[in-house]
């Protein structure tokens, strides 16, 4: 019975639907959309999705997806068929994506948008997308600490040094970050993208100088915030404004306002933030393109922005959605609507990601005040240009091939010498069952082993840039060996990291074995209680995935709100030391957070070593009238030493390429001169602007300095260690 | 050179007592035998007197100072471990110099110790091999040579001979002597084996769960055994030991017939050792023959006597076959108490 009752449904649903696509198509049509949307604006999506099925009949399935993944997903996926009808993306992405066949043209629209969010969804005069919402920075203020918010920026620093503290804080932005220095820079009437920038113009330098004044010297900020600790201190009531986006007042615990960012007072030209425009796009290779298309222009148009706009809280492009009340809640959006009329359209030119390079590298010197603004200035200049460089040019490949199939030739050869005699083939033959075990295993091993890293090695006889590879030969090698891009002492010159990498690798390996092991002798000590429970917890470093550790010592090692700074205050003041703003500091900050990483490793090993040695043979040294330093010296480190020997080589092979603690706790900084080979070769893959072959050709050189490493450790053990 | 000194030597760990109440004089050249059953605490007394356990109560002397304070490396003794601890990571060489070493001595002089000694052991060819190359025995002999080398006032030696094989040890047992004669030094010698304990001793003293049983010179603890426990531990084969009544007519072991003269009254334990047999148609007592154990030149009969076991050494070639009826006299007698164990002494003017 129950199953007739189901079967009607199911045919009144399948009748219901079919009608409602006109009949056209028998088979129900499913859009996927992705996107990387979370909390209310994901909900509002949802409801879109459920609102549009109802009028249509038309299934969308929104697949949320992490941002930092997006957009790596979406620029693997789609082009080769496995992506989905719907994406939802920025503009500035759009010719890229357009270039790789991420999106498509789309049809009519008849919505109006507003700010020219249209045109920027436009490439090559073809429109790709249907705007959704813009993204972009306002001043976000707490209402009930600043009744009449300012409009330039003289009342803004005067507003906040009052409500400055006793932990609280006038201003809170990420001072540091390149985007958030943007409506400085156009306040004073800077330019970075178009035929003819330079770094070095007086506008950038008065806008650094200005940058330093509101994030330093006027002591108004805190120090290096993350979104969390501005979230936090806004919801305490400790922060009067806030220079962020729509996103941050997403979710607060506490009323919060907006207006569009002030005047600069010195120039009167407005600070002005760079506009996000997203967007709905249909995807390349769509299963129902048409179907997708609708549904997008729906999305975008006023049925679609009502909801994003009532749920999500989005301030969105169409023209047509909803009027807002003039209420606290709606504050935010409408000073994001308002700014969005003035912002400057986030521009697409690729050589953006160099010049924001170089501009982040320069702002954190004159945060720091390593740099004066003119100084930093004159160095994100010349370190543009570096970056901006046409890649190297094309090399002829044909005696490369030559050459490494010769090479490759000679190796078959070499290793197949050994067969010409008849007691070796003799030998195979009688163990081709024993080969044959081995096989799989020889097999897995080359496909995960050997061919990735023929590949890898391949790599760095490429340029990679702006999606085009070019076959350069050896020069990327040449580049680096012979540094030619900077001096030898610049942090980002291969021989200054070098130096940096194996300085790490010795202090870290010499804190992880004598703490390894010095733990380890104490804990043998027979006058030791609770041993184990002891041992168990010096082993919990260990234990802990590294990159939560490292993460958790970042956090311990912030200037103003960090355990260790709060520590060293011995209970009084926190001191004030700023762990990241010189080599020497920051150093030590990784080595911290490493040595607390590694000795267990060293104590395991040690405390097994020491299993060993028969404790008969310090007693008879300590009858011979032995000290303990001695005893140490002459019998149990002899002793200790075969064992630990491959230990020191494993460990130092790791820290040397301990990329987790370098990337999350000093992060390269101050002036990537922390930066170790690993993380250095990461940056030149992915923070770069791509430059792949450049990266690949360092973890060459990485792979040779650690050959070389392991070889001569293994001559001066005298013996196999590896 | 020096003597040693226990005085009420105690030694707990935790609950648990391990020495209780040691007091001896060893004097200055005595080879003193500390000998027992496993975990009678031997081991546990020579590592107190090198230092390397704490004296939990007592007093412990080197000579005239009072050492229960002074570190091991002070108290300019020499251990010669079960397992020798040589060094593996050093020469022979560099081992028996070791102690001179850590005294700063010059190079020169710690060679020419090294050479004399070596020369004394025959070490010379080995002196720069790695104790890893070396034989058993000569790990042995290195690690005397180690200890000999310092000149110590006192040896201590743990179970030395107990990883070598029987003819080897047999071997080592004489150097061992020839050594203490040449030394004059004082040796106090930890083994199980209580042979190794008669042959070697100028003192033996006996020890069982931390308490001294007997302390005496060899010939002493075989002829006039203390107590039942050290009449037991002394010799091989072991001593018999019989439940017996004595009175004015002799004694009489229960349920056995025939009565020996001796002057013990009341119940006692009656000890006679198996070479203190005599098989003789007039022996007082009968015996079956269960089994015989030939050992070349003698043979080991293990007897029913009565509800008793009891073991009888003869000289070989015997014409006695198992199954067979005996009669044996024994000769020598030892009478303990029943209750306590303790020797019953001999009237005055008795001679054993």
């Amino acid at each position: 019975m129950s199953r007739v009752k189901s079967l009607s449904v199911a045919l009144g649903l399948c009748l219901a639907a079919a009608g409602a696509v006109h009949a056209q198509d028998a088979a129900p049509v499913e859009l996927k959309l992705w996107h990387a949307y979370r909390d209310s604006e994901e909900q509002a999506l949802l409801e879109a999705a459920r609102v549009y099925k109802e009028q249509t009949g038309v299934q969308v399935t929104p697949i949320g997806i992490a941002f930092g993944a997006y957009s790596s997903k979406v620029e693997t996926a789609v082009p080769r068929g496995n992506g989905p009808d719907l994406l939802i993306g920025a503009h500035d992405v759009l010719s890229k994506w357009q270039r790789l066949g991420v999106v498509e043209p789309a049809g009519e629209d008849s919505t109006a948008y507003r700010a020219g969010a249209g045109a920027a969804l436009e490439l090559e005069g073809k429109r790709y997308g249907y705007p959704l919402a813009f993204k972009t920075l306002v001043l976000l203020y707490n209402p009930e600490l600043i009744q009449d918010p300012p409009t330039d920026t003289d009342a803004l620093l005067a507003a906040a040094k009052a409500h400055t503290g006793g932990g609280s804080f006038g201003l809170a932005y990420e001072a540091t970050a390149a985007y958030y220095f943007a409506p400085w820079m156009h306040g004073f009437g800077a330019k970075i993208s178009g035929d003819d920038v330079h770094l070095d113009s007086p506008e950038l330098i008065a806008a650094l100088a200005f940058a330093r004044r509101v994030g330093m010297d006027e002591g108004i900020v805190p120090k290096s915030p993350t979104s969390e600790l501005m979230g936090s201190l806004f919801d305490e009531g400790k922060a009067a404004f806030v220079i962020s986006g729509p996103w941050f007042a997403a979710g607060r615990k506490r009323a919060i306002a907006a207006i569009p960012l002030p005047t600069v007072s010195q120039t009167g030209l407005p600070a002005l933030p760079f506009l996000g425009v997203e967007g709905v796009f249909v995807a390349g290779q769509a299963k129902h393109p048409g179907e997708a298309a609708k549904f997008a222009a729906w999305l975008a148009g006023p049925e679609g922005a009502a909801i994003r706009q009532e749920l999500g809280g989005q301030a969105v492009a169409a023209k047509d959605a909803p009027p807002l009340p003039d209420t606290l809640e709606t504050s935010v959006i409408r000073a994001v609507l308002a700014q969005a009329e003035t912002a400057i359209l986030m521009p697409t030119d690729p050589q953006l990601p160099n010049v924001w390079e170089a501009l982040e590298d320069a702002l954190r010197k004159v945060m720091r005040g390593a740099a004066t603004p003119e100084e930093a200035a004159k160095g994100a200049e010349q370190y543009r240009k570096v970056l901006s460089r046409p890649p190297p040019e094309a090399a002829n490949p044909v005696p490369y091939v030559v050459i490494m199939v010769l090479v490759g030739l000679g190796a078959l050869v070499w290793l197949c010498l050994p067969l010409r005699d008849p007691n070796v083939r003799q030998e195979i033959k009688n163990k081709k069952v024993d080969y044959l075990w081995v096989f799989p295993a020889a097999v897995a091993m080359l496909a995960l082993v050997v061919v990735p890293f023929v590949a890898g090695a391949a790599v760095s006889l490429f340029a990679h840039s702006q999606g085009e590879w070019t076959f350069v030969g050896f020069s990327n090698f040449l580049n680096i060996v012979l540094s030619r891009d900077w001096p030898v002492t610049s942090p980002l010159s291969f021989y200054y990291t070098l130096v940096v990498t194996i300085l790490w690798t010795l202090t870290n390996v010499f804190l992880h074995v004598s703490i390894g092991m010095g733990l380890a002798l104490v804990l043998r000590e027979p006058w030791i209680r609770l041993r184990g429970v002891w041992r168990a917890l010096l082993i919990v470093p260990w234990a802990v995935p590294n990159y939560i550790t490292a993460l958790i010592w970042k956090m311990m090692f912030h200037v103003q709100y960090g355990a260790i700074n709060a520590l060293l205050g011995f209970g009084g003041e926190p001191a004030q030391i700023d762990w990241f703003s010189s080599f020497s500091m920051a150093f030590s900050a990784n080595l911290i957070t490493n040595t607390w990483l590694g000795f267990p490793f060293m104590m395991v090993v040690t405390l097994g070593a020491l299993q060993a040695i028969p404790r008969d043979l310090e007693e008879a040294a300590e009858l011979d009238g032995a000290g303990a330093w001695f005893r140490f010296r002459h019998v149990t480190w002899p002793l200790l030493k075969p064992a630990l020997l491959p230990a020191l080589v494993i460990g130092s092979v790791w820290t040397f390429n301990m990329f987790n603690v370098i990337y999350l706790v000093s992060g390269g900084q101050p002036d990537s001169s922390t930066e170790i080979l690993i993380s250095e070769a990461y940056r030149w893959a992915f923070k770069r602007d791509l430059r792949y072959g450049y990266a690949a050709a360092y973890a060459v050189l990485i792979f040779g300095v650690l050959f070389v490493y392991g070889r001569a450790a293994n001559k001066l053990a005298g013996k196999k260690v590896l | 050179m020096a003597g040693l000194t226990m005085r009420g030597l105690h030694k707990r760990y935790g609950e648990t007592h391990v020495l209780k109440g040691i007091d001896l004089e060893v004097d200055n050249g005595e080879y003193l035998v500390l000998v027992g059953p496993s975990g009678c605490g031997k081991s546990t007394l020579l590592r107190c007197l090198a230092g390397l356990e704490e004296i939990s109560e007592g007093d412990l002397l080197i000579g005239e100072r009072r050492v229960n304070d002074v570190l091991p490396g002070k108290r300019n003794v020499a251990m010669v471990f079960q397992s020798y601890a040589l060094y593996p990571h050093l020469t022979v060489r560099q081992n028996m110099g070791f102690a001179l070493k850590i005294a700063k001595r010059p190079t020169a002089e710690i060679d020419a110790a090294v050479d004399k000694v070596a020369e004394q052991l025959e070490l010379v060819p080995l002196l720069d091999r790695l104790p890893g190359q070396l034989s058993g025995g000569q790990r042995q002999r290195v690690a005397m040579g180690r200890a000999i080398v310092r000149q110590p006032d006192v040896f201590l030696f743990d179970e030395p001979l107990s990883n070598l094989d029987a003819s080897l040890r047999s071997h080592m047992r004489v150097e061992l002597k020839r050594l203490h004669r040449r030394l004059e030094t004082t040796i106090v010698h930890v083994t199980h084996d209580q042979v190794e304990a008669l042959t070697l001793a100028t003192r033996i003293m006996v020890l069982n769960l931390g308490v001294v049983q007997q302390v005496g010179p060899p010939r002493e603890l075989f002829n006039r055994p203390a107590n039942t426990f050290v009449a037991q531990f002394i010799g091989s084969p072991s001593m018999n030991i019989l439940p017996a009544q004595g009175d004015e007519k002799g004694i009489v072991v229960d349920g056995v017939d025939g009565a020996i003269e001796h002057h013990a009254r009341g119940p006692i334990e009656l000890g006679v050792r198996p070479t203190d047999f005599e098989v003789t148609d007039d022996g007082v007592w009968s015996a079956n023959v269960d089994v015989i154990e030939r050992l070349g030149a003698e043979a080991l009969l293990h007897l029913e006597l009565g509800p008793h076991k009891i073991s009888v050494m003869v000289n070989e070639p015997t014409p006695i076959e198992m199954g067979q009826t005996i009669r044996l006299q024994p000769r020598v007698l030892h009478a303990f108490n029943r209750d306590t164990g303790v020797r019953i002494p001999e009237p005055a003017g008795a001679t054993s």
